[in-house]
């Protein structure tokens, strides 16, 4: 059995390499992908754990999440959308009219 | 029998339901809504007068009412506390409110004001406040209190609000005062903190608390293991902070000078028995917590009477009648600060008294001119309103002679004894010594400005064609100035301590006796009580106690008259100038010394140069400071909203290292990182 | 009662806010063509009504309080029924009902207001399931479900400029927020074995080496919890989304979706990560919330005295009163008995917010329904044309302010003196200098409406019309600001049981 801190680091990585998209990345879509990334992160820590704790828990939350993080992207391209209609384009640096 | 004590609510409830009438009704009343004021405040005035015959009967009352909400640890409860001092304030208060609605009806309903509902209500809110924080029993209660008459001044002082100086003062009234409030606010909390309780009187109230700790016996919290006494004169000095700015103690007194913006009767409620007297009232409320820290007292004693000769050279300047009244309000306060910081607890609640009197008397007087000289306020266009009002002159006469401290007016007994208390406290305390000095110095320049004031306003030739022809005014007017006339006269003989003791009459210092709970009154709040708790121990000159009173008074009363004599020299001519250079006239050049003509001369422009220099330091420094704290807490807003650019990446970026940073933070806090 | 009613019928507050906005849609399916503003409004304000008037009623009668019985627990102790999650839920349902009502005129002439209508009472229901929460995944999910209809609520103008910027902010911000939050959960997962409350915190003192991977968990709920409250480094979507959103959501968000990632906060801090149990792994997150408190409420107010616009200073202060919230758990110290009076009091803040706070951004919505701007300056002389109104902002301004004798004082008083009980006193002297800040911008508004001169003579002729509902919630939260004041005494018993059950 891979030992659970393995789960761990992987976990962290893809975690990060989400955070890093989204700090590098203008375009709204791939912010979403990298939003995608980091909630799977998080599934991976679930699943694994559940497999470590022998409890069922994990396993049904990731199910959960995966569904919530769909809703998630259902309400994001319909934001995106109407980012386009307004503005002409989706890259998320150019709404800047409101600040300070 | 009815008991009189349970009519204390109603003192409080009957100019707020004035108030609510002028609020709710104003508009369809006669006059405005005046008439239910007027009723309102002398129904409170006969209660009052009820309930102080009932303390004199030997008893007191101190009950909480309502509790407000109850929390774990603490409650918000609302009582009243009856002693001497507060059936005393009542009176006063009442008194002054009564008839400030009078002369209101002159004032502002024969000048065809509009907005008088707006107007009333104010009043009785004012007023309804002020009483509620005159019967509080507890810290919080007048807190509260506190600021609510806070929020009325600024309400009444922006009456006109149409025109532009008025809202501005108002707010600065406002801002100024809350900005001592929150030292006071932070105050209460402590005072809570510390003791559990915020009580003003009985068995388990603070200053009994804090009594009974500093002898070693009972436990209080202090935080951080800090020694109680300093501690406790931490606490004392930020409920100070409130005073200062209610009182308008320097630095916190810029306020007061613009708040005469208000309409005049306002003016006179403000200072003579609500506003500016709430912060002194305070302090001799919660005396027996004063008296407990030493070094309050003494920073209460230096700043009283710093602000009295500081605010008084500044009176000499002005050319408007209320600029010199706010300064003199400002400068009486600061003795009555002095007097209380000196241990002289009866002396303020004297001088507090006869003050109200007769700053009342002058401002109303100051009001019946202004009338008269259709809303010119400048002296400068007067005078000769002597003969052309007569009632309004002697009244107002009375009332200057009171404050200048001449002999035998009441304002001469009550700041006599306050000086007196300094000197014989102040011979072992060089802070209070200093505080004493500039209290006597600063009587000579009161009697200067004041009379300045007189000469110019009613004495010499009309300068204008106004002054030549003034409006008349009516009973109303008239009636109110009258009753003040006359108890700024006699009011002083309540409490003839000097007579006393040079004569060896007893039993004719009243106010002492009163004060002392000799016919009624809480155990421990009594003024021989604070005298005990108190770090003072007298001092005497000239060999003994009676020597010491007649020097005393001889000094201050000599030193009234000085700056009488030279008002007179300089303004009381027929036409006189600002600048002195005429002065001593033609004929008397033979008569007189003409080098005492120059040293008046060369005073006069010293005097000028000094106060002109104070005043530069008031506009310049006190509002610079004021001005620039604020303008430092808007450049550091403006610095911290530019954080939010408006990229979301920005954002984003910010966001993660806000996380990685408290990461770290508590990641080294627990040594994970280990 | 509880042991006549089976026990899902405690959960009926969450379930009546439910079956309104799916009679909502029903409604707006049945009659698709039409525009039902009236109807949905009527309908939604009876939802949210009834569930206020149940909640009410569970609080009176004692449900899952210790006296009868304790807290209610359902679905295997995930969810759990007690005084402070009624407390929280009477919040929740009162301020939905104001906003549905004042949304009625705001959108007048919207093209299909309908949706408004379901968004906001599925956003309500999330809240509701939120202050039952008694497990990491029941909190993961409800907040989910306040999220995603709040981000659609924000961005509802399509058509308006700012409405779509401030729901693409609020959007990516709270997506990136929620992944955090998700994964901080998954780490605490991982340390204790465990999502359920009660069962997470008897690991946490037995975490040995994983203590630090818990703190990370704990770190990042942390930061969950301050998306949802608005706290700083978390509150970059607030100042906007508030701004650009209709007035009605801006309410909506700052007021009770506020309240609801407090009642998560305290929650999990006081039943999943207790303070002592935390403490003995080296986990300091009272730390934590200390230094979001003092930065929160310190940029909250500075950044709100600069600010030109008034919706956008109502939203830097709402996020100064987080700050002061936010002292409810940064003033705790292991074992004292003040703690349940600290976190009492700031959960009357929030009460006594949720009205003072909904009504000043009603207000705002008032203003921009009449079409005059949104600049301190455009308010300039109002109150000679809508004195009502502007009486009812004042209270809210002065609340707000903490001028006594408004309920915002004592709320705030209980909240800084049970601080400095607890022995923060910095922190409650920080908070008395952020009110003496906050007072300046409040009294401005109230400044402009009562005692400037308009503009132009000409410039409040836009206020022509008087719009009945929008006037009834506005009046009804000033009513409710200043009931408070002698209502504050059960406010805070009930709010200082509700945290003693906590601890």
């Amino acid at each position: 059995m891979v030992p659970p801190e393995w789960y761990l680091l992987l976990a962290s990585g893809v975690f990060c390499i989400g955070l890093f998209g989204i700090l590098t990345r203008s375009d709204a879509l791939y912010f979403l992908m990298s939003v995608e990334l980091m909630m799977n992160a998080a599934n991976v820590n679930f699943v694994a754990f559940s497999l470590y704790y022998g409890d069922l828990t994990g396993q049904v939350f990731a199910l959960f999440v995966i569904a919530l993080a769909a809703a998630e992207v259902a309400i994001g391209i319909g934001i995106i959308l109407v980012l386009y209609r307004n503005f002409g384009d989706i890259d998320v640096t150019v709404p800047t009219e409101m600040r300070w | 029998m009815v008991d009189a004590f349970a009519y204390v609510p109603a003192v409080v409830l009957l100019p707020f339901f004035s108030f609510l009438v002028a609020l709710g009704a104003g508009k369809y009343l006669p006059k405005g809504g005046a008439f239910g004021g007027i009723a309102a405040t002398a129904g409170s005035f006969l209660l009052s007068l009820w309930i102080a015959t009932a303390v004199a009967g030997g008893r007191a009352y101190n009950e909480t009412l309502y509790t407000w909400a109850a929390g774990d640890q603490f409650e918000l409860t609302f009582g009243a506390l009856i002693d001497p001092l507060s059936a005393l304030m009542l009176v006063i208060v009442t008194l002054v409110a009564l008839l400030v609605h009078v002369f209101s009806l002159g004032y502002m309903n024969d000048e065809g004001e509009t907005g008088l509902p707006r107007y009333y209500a104010g009043l009785g809110l004012f007023t309804a406040s002020m009483l509620g924080f005159v019967v509080a029993d507890n810290l919080l209660m007048a807190f509260m209190f506190f600021e609510l008459v806070g929020l009325c001044s600024y309400l009444l002082i922006g009456f006109h609000f149409r025109e532009p100086g008025p809202p501005s003062a108002a707010k600065k009234a406002f801002l100024v005062t809350r900005f001592g409030d929150y030292f006071f606010l932070v105050g209460v909390v402590a005072v809570f903190a510390t003791f559990g309780t915020a009580a003003f009187a009985g068995e388990g109230s603070f200053p009994a608390l804090a009594e009974a700790a500093l002898a070693g016996s009972g436990d209080v919290w202090t935080p951080g293991g800090l020694e109680l006494q300093t501690w406790l004169t931490v606490v004392g000095l930020l409920v100070l902070g409130g005073v200062v700015g209610k009182s308008a103690q320097f630095p916190l007194h810029t306020w007061l000078p613009d708040a005469m913006e208000g309409p005049t009767p306002v003016s006179a409620l403000i200072h003579a028995a609500t506003m500016v007297a709430a912060g002194v009232y305070l302090v001799a409320r919660m005396y027996g917590f004063y008296a407990l820290t030493p070094t309050t007292l003494a920073v209460i004693a230096f700043i009283g009477g710093f602000t009295a000769l500081f605010a008084a050279t500044m009176g000499v300047v002005k050319d408007e009648l209320k600029q010199v009244l706010a300064y003199s309000t400002i400068s009486q306060y600061g003795y009555m600060m002095l007097a209380l910081g000196a241990g002289g607890y009866v002396a303020a609640v004297f001088h507090l008294t006869t003050h109200a009197f007769f700053k009342a008397l002058l401002f109303l007087g100051a009001g019946s001119v202004i009338i008269a000289m259709h809303h010119n306020e400048d002296m400068w266009d007067m005078g000769g309103l002597k003969s052309r009002m007569p009632v309004t002159y002697y009244t107002f006469l009375a009332g200057s002679l009171a404050l200048a401290g001449i002999f035998p007016f009441a304002g001469f007994w009550s700041k006599d004894e306050i000086l007196y208390e300094a000197l014989v406290h102040g011979l072992n305390e060089p802070l209070l010594l200093g505080g004493y000095v500039m209290g006597l110095l600063a009587v000579p320049v009161t009697a200067f400005y004041t009379f300045r004031m007189v000469f110019l306003t009613f004495h010499g030739e009309p300068r204008t064609d106004l002054a030549a022809d003034p409006e008349p005014v009516r009973w109303n007017v008239k009636g109110p100035l009258t009753v003040l006339g006359s108890l700024a006269v006699v009011t002083g003989f309540i409490n003839m301590v000097p007579v006393q003791k040079v004569l060896g009459l007893e039993g004719i210092d009243y106010l002492h006796r009163w004060l002392d709970n000799e016919w009624g009154g809480i155990e421990g709040l009594s003024s021989h009580h604070y005298a005990d708790l108190g770090p003072y121990s007298s001092g005497y000159i000239a060999g003994g106690e009676v020597p010491t009173v007649l020097v005393g008074a001889a000094v201050s009363l000599g030193l009234a008259l000085a700056g009488l004599g030279l008002a007179w020299r300089l303004y009381n001519v027929t036409s006189p100038t600002e600048h002195t250079a005429k002065l001593g006239g033609i004929k008397d050049v033979l008569y007189n010394n003409y080098y005492l003509d120059e040293l008046q001369v060369w005073i006069a422009y010293r005097t000028e140069d000094i106060a002109g220099g104070a005043d530069t330091f008031d506009q310049g420094i006190i509002d610079g400071v004021v001005n620039g704290v604020s303008s430092v807490s808007l450049l550091g807003g403006s610095r911290v909203r530019r954080i939010q650019t408006g990229l979301v990446t920005q954002y984003a970026a910010m966001l993660t290292l806000g996380l990685i940073a408290l990461l770290v933070l508590l990641g080294v806090n627990g040594g994970w990182f280990l | 009662m509880s042991s006549v009613a089976p026990a899902w019928s405690a959960l009926s507050p969450a379930l009546l806010l439910g079956l309104t906005g799916l009679a909502l849609l029903l409604v707006d399916t049945i009659r698709p063509n039409e525009r039902s503003n009236t109807s949905m409004a009527v309908v939604s304000a009876l939802g949210a009504l009834a569930s206020l008037s149940v909640t009410v009623w569970f609080v009176i009668a004692g449900t899952g309080h210790a006296d009868t019985g304790g807290a209610i627990t359902l679905l295997e102790g995930a969810v759990k029924v007690d005084t402070m999650s009624l407390f929280f839920t009477a919040i929740f349902a009162s301020v939905t009902a104001l906003v549905v009502v004042a949304a009625h005129d705001y959108f007048h002439d919207h093209q299909r207001p309908a949706a408004f209508y379901s968004l906001t009472l599925f956003a309500a229901t999330g809240m509701a399931l939120l202050a039952v929460a008694n497990s990491l995944a029941i909190v993961f999910v409800a907040l989910e479900m306040v999220s995603l209809p709040s981000y659609a609520l924000v961005a509802f103008l399509k058509k308006n400029r700012g409405s779509v910027e401030a729901g693409l902010k609020y959007f990516l911000i709270g997506a990136l927020s929620s992944a955090v939050f998700l994964f901080g959960i998954s780490l605490v997962y991982a340390a204790t074995g465990s999502l359920i409350f009660g069962e997470v915190a008897g690991q946490i003192e037995s975490l040995d080496t994983l203590s630090g991977v818990a703190g990370i968990g704990i770190v990042m709920i942390v930061g969950g919890v301050a998306f949802k409250t608005a706290s700083v480094p978390f509150h970059f979507w607030a100042p906007e989304a508030y701004e650009g959103a209709p007035a009605p959501v801006s309410a909506f968000l700052s007021s009770a979706s506020k309240a609801a990632g407090f009642v998560v906060a305290f929650r999990v801090f006081t039943e999943a990560f207790p303070l002592g149990a935390s403490l003995a792994a080296d986990i300091n997150w009272v730390l934590a919330f200390g230094v979001l408190a003092a930065v929160t409420m310190t940029l909250g107010n500075f950044a709100a005295a600069v600010q030109e616009e008034v919706k956008r200073m109502l939203a830097y202060s709402s996020i100064g009163h987080a700050g002061y919230a936010l002292i409810g758990l940064a003033a705790l110290s292991a074992g004292s008995a003040g703690n349940e009076a600290v976190m009492g009091a700031a959960m009357a803040h929030l009460l006594v917010y949720g009205f003072m706070n909904t009504g000043a951004f009603l207000f705002v919505a008032m203003a921009e329904r009449w079409g005059i701007g949104r600049t301190f300056e455009d308010y300039a002389g109002l109150a000679r044309r809508a004195p009502v109104a502007c009486t009812a902002m004042a209270v809210f301004m002065f609340s707000l302010a903490g001028l006594p004798p408004f309920a915002g004082f004592f709320s705030k008083y209980f909240l800084f003196m049970g601080a400095i009980e607890n022995g923060f006193l910095w922190l409650a002297g920080l908070g008395a200098v952020n009110s003496v800040v906050s007072l300046y911008y409040y009294s401005r508004v109230v400044r402009a409406m009562f005692l400037d001169d308009p503009a132009t003579p000409s410039a409040l002729d836009a206020i022509d019309v008087r719009p009945t509902a929008l006037y009834a919630a506005v009046v009804f939260a000033a009513v409710a600001t200043v009931l408070l004041l002698p209502g504050f005494g059960p406010v805070i018993e009930a709010a200082e049981a509700a945290a003693a059950a906590l601890f």
